[in-house]
């Protein structure tokens, strides 16, 4: 899958190709620098990217590495959101524990969720995953004493010590932080034992199990870790929203989800990441002309399963090494 | 002969011992007594549906078999669950190749070692654990893949690939290797390599291994005890020579015409 020149950092091979250690440098350069010079609504453009690039992170653990559909990453995201705005509340302590703590309630139900839905696979998954999402975000809309139901719940300040984070400006270097942070950490798990019994089981359970590999176990781990993550991005959200909303958090932010993974290029956390940005963008673009949105959405997701089944950056790369040897 | 067959039976390092294996109505493998020594290449052979792969699958623990015991060096294994045999010393190979196909080999074997990859959490971190990486090198050049170190597995030619399984099979340290078919669609020449491993991991690894193949050339010249199945019972057991003359065997491959003849002429 990973034909595309970054897909193969996470193959354990040492270094990248000059042009892509090139682009990251150019990309960490902008990143750094994109404060100073925009407005404040392209910095809340940025820091609503880099939560995406985290919620794909997670779907890309699940799906990616392991293999398995998850329908129900708004509702891991939205748990995260929700469970670290009421931890915010009612402790007074910096925020990294609330966006902990949300991401531990996230995990904590996506392992009991995985160890019930992965008794199924396929299209019963995805079906299981889906009807959670479904149900979690009618109790995100009806739970009124704690989600405060369908008026949305007010998110406090993140705090960090005596600082206070009061818009999009301020939080946009510990967004940007905590998005790093979490590649890291996806980086690092995809490279661990771990990552690789993942990637085993995704492959061959038969093997995997002739290799030691606890299947239903791994297959657990990685959904709860995914939910995890997801519930991260979640806290992350926190750090710059004031509001929440559980019409935010319904299938359609699922797809959205869905479509930057495979759009990206499944099986490579590059390419999700680079997924998460492009897609992010265009909705933000076509947020002009939201009854298109799903069509355009719809279309662009059929195309790259016809035409560019390995993702976006796989796509591209393959047309260059064409390009290159003259063809 | 009757020395050899005590020894074996003083302490089969591989006892099964009355393998009954029903699907439905139908008995696929019964009672089935097979001892196999430590250290040496047995080989299970017999004609088409006797009941080879549905014993192997029992013995790697993939089907759990509806009566009798299979002991392992000492243990009995009959309801252990698949996965805990790579960590006592049992690895195997798949007829129809399994694979992790878009994987390299190198991670492929990699994740052969699993249960020897995360002792420390430094290791179970690293994309090269220390200690386990040299030896998954050494397997991978052992078996002639060095050039496809970096090679997604599915891209490799069938040879390379059960080469590939192999490999994988070995890097979990194993006492007890079982090849279902290693040989089944390779080249002669792949066949001689094969046949070279093999004895060579019997004589300088001291490892037993139990295998299931068709392919008579390389059955006969590696393995020291051949057990013969047909229609689910054992029909033949010995040296290749003994079970090359045992009427039964060529009645079964050849059909009864041939027994006689051969008894006869």
């Amino acid at each position: 899958m990973s034909s595309s020149p970054l897909a193969s950092a996470p193959e354990g091979r040492p270094g990248l190709p000059g042009a892509a250690l090139g682009g990251l440098a150019l990309a960490a350069l902008l990143a750094v620098a994109l404060p100073f010079f925009t407005t404040g609504y392209v910095v809340y453009i940025a820091n609503l990217l880099l939560v995406f690039v985290v919620l794909c992170l997670g779907l890309h653990i699940v799906i990616g590495e392991t293999g398995q559909f998850s329908m129900a990453h708004a509702a891991f995201y939205g748990i995260g959101i929700y469970a670290s705005a009421l931890a915010n509340r009612a402790v007074d302590l910096p925020y990294p524990f609330a966006m902990l703590f949300g991401a531990l309630v996230a995990g904590a139900v996506g392992l009991f969720i995985g160890a019930l839905a992965l008794r199924m696979r396929d299209i019963y998954l995805a079906l299981a995953t889906f009807a959670f999402g479904e149900a979690m975000q009618w109790v995100f809309a009806n739970w009124d004493s704690v989600t405060n139901g369908p008026n949305g719940l007010r998110i406090a300040p993140a705090r960090f010590g005596p600082l206070e984070i009061l818009s999009d400006k301020q939080a946009y270097p510990f967004v940007l932080f905590f998005c790093l942070l979490a590649i890291g950490f996806t980086v690092v798990v995809s490279r661990s034992r771990l990552g690789r019994a993942f990637r085993a089981v995704r492959e061959s359970e038969v093997a995997a199990m002739a290799m030691g590999i606890d299947v239903r176990r791994t297959r657990v781990i990685g959904f709860g870790l995914s939910a995890a993550v997801a519930g991260f991005a979640g806290g992350m959200f926190g750090l710059f929203q004031t509001f929440i909303h559980p019409d935010s958090l319904g299938f359609q932010t699922t797809i959205l989800v869905l479509t930057m993974v495979v759009v990206g290029g499944l099986g490579s956390i590059w390419g999700a990441i680079g997924g998460a940005i492009v897609f992010g963008l265009i909705s933000e673009v076509l947020r002009q002309a939201p009854q298109y949105q799903e069509i355009i959405y719809g279309a662009i997701l059929m195309l790259f399963m016809m035409y560019a089944p390995h993702g976006l950056f796989a796509f591209v790369g393959e047309r260059i090494r064409e390009a290159r040897h003259g063809r | 002969m009757a020395a050899e067959d005590m020894a074996a039976a003083a302490a089969p390092f591989l006892n099964v011992e009355g393998l009954t294996i029903r699907f439905g109505g139908l008995t696929a493998v019964g009672g089935l007594d097979m001892a196999v020594a430590k250290g040496s290449i047995h080989a299970l052979i017999g004609p088409n549906g006797a009941g080879k792969s549905t014993t192997f699958n029992c013995i790697s623990r993939f089907y759990t078999p509806s009566e009798g015991r299979i002991t392992y060096d000492g243990r009995d294994i009959t309801r252990l669950p698949a996965r805990e045999m790579a960590g006592l010393g049992i690895a195997r190979s798949f007829q129809n190749l399994e694979l992790f196909a878009e994987l390299t080999v190198f991670e492929n074997v990699l994740i052969g070692a699993h249960v020897h990859a995360g002792r420390t959490w430094r290791d179970a971190l690293s994309a090269r654990p220390r200690g386990v990486v040299e030896e998954v090198e050494h397997l991978i050049e052992r078996t002639g893949l060095t050039a496809y170190a970096q090679t997604k597995a599915r891209n490799l030619d069938f040879g390379h690939q059960k080469m590939v399984e192999i490999a994988r099979a070995l890097a979990i340290r194993p006492k007890l290797l079982l090849l279902d078919e290693p040989a089944a669609g390779l080249r002669n020449r792949e066949i001689a390599a094969l046949d070279t491993l093999l004895c060579e991991l019997r004589e300088r690894d001291g490892l037993t291994i139990l295998l299931v193949e068709h392919v008579m050339q390389l059955v006969m010249s590696i393995s020291d005890r051949i057990t013969v199945l047909s229609f689910g019972t054992k029909i033949a057991e010995g040296t290749a020579a003994e079970v090359r003359a045992h009427p039964a065997v060529i009645e079964a491959y050849l059909g009864r015409e041939a027994a006689q003849e051969a008894a006869h002429g």
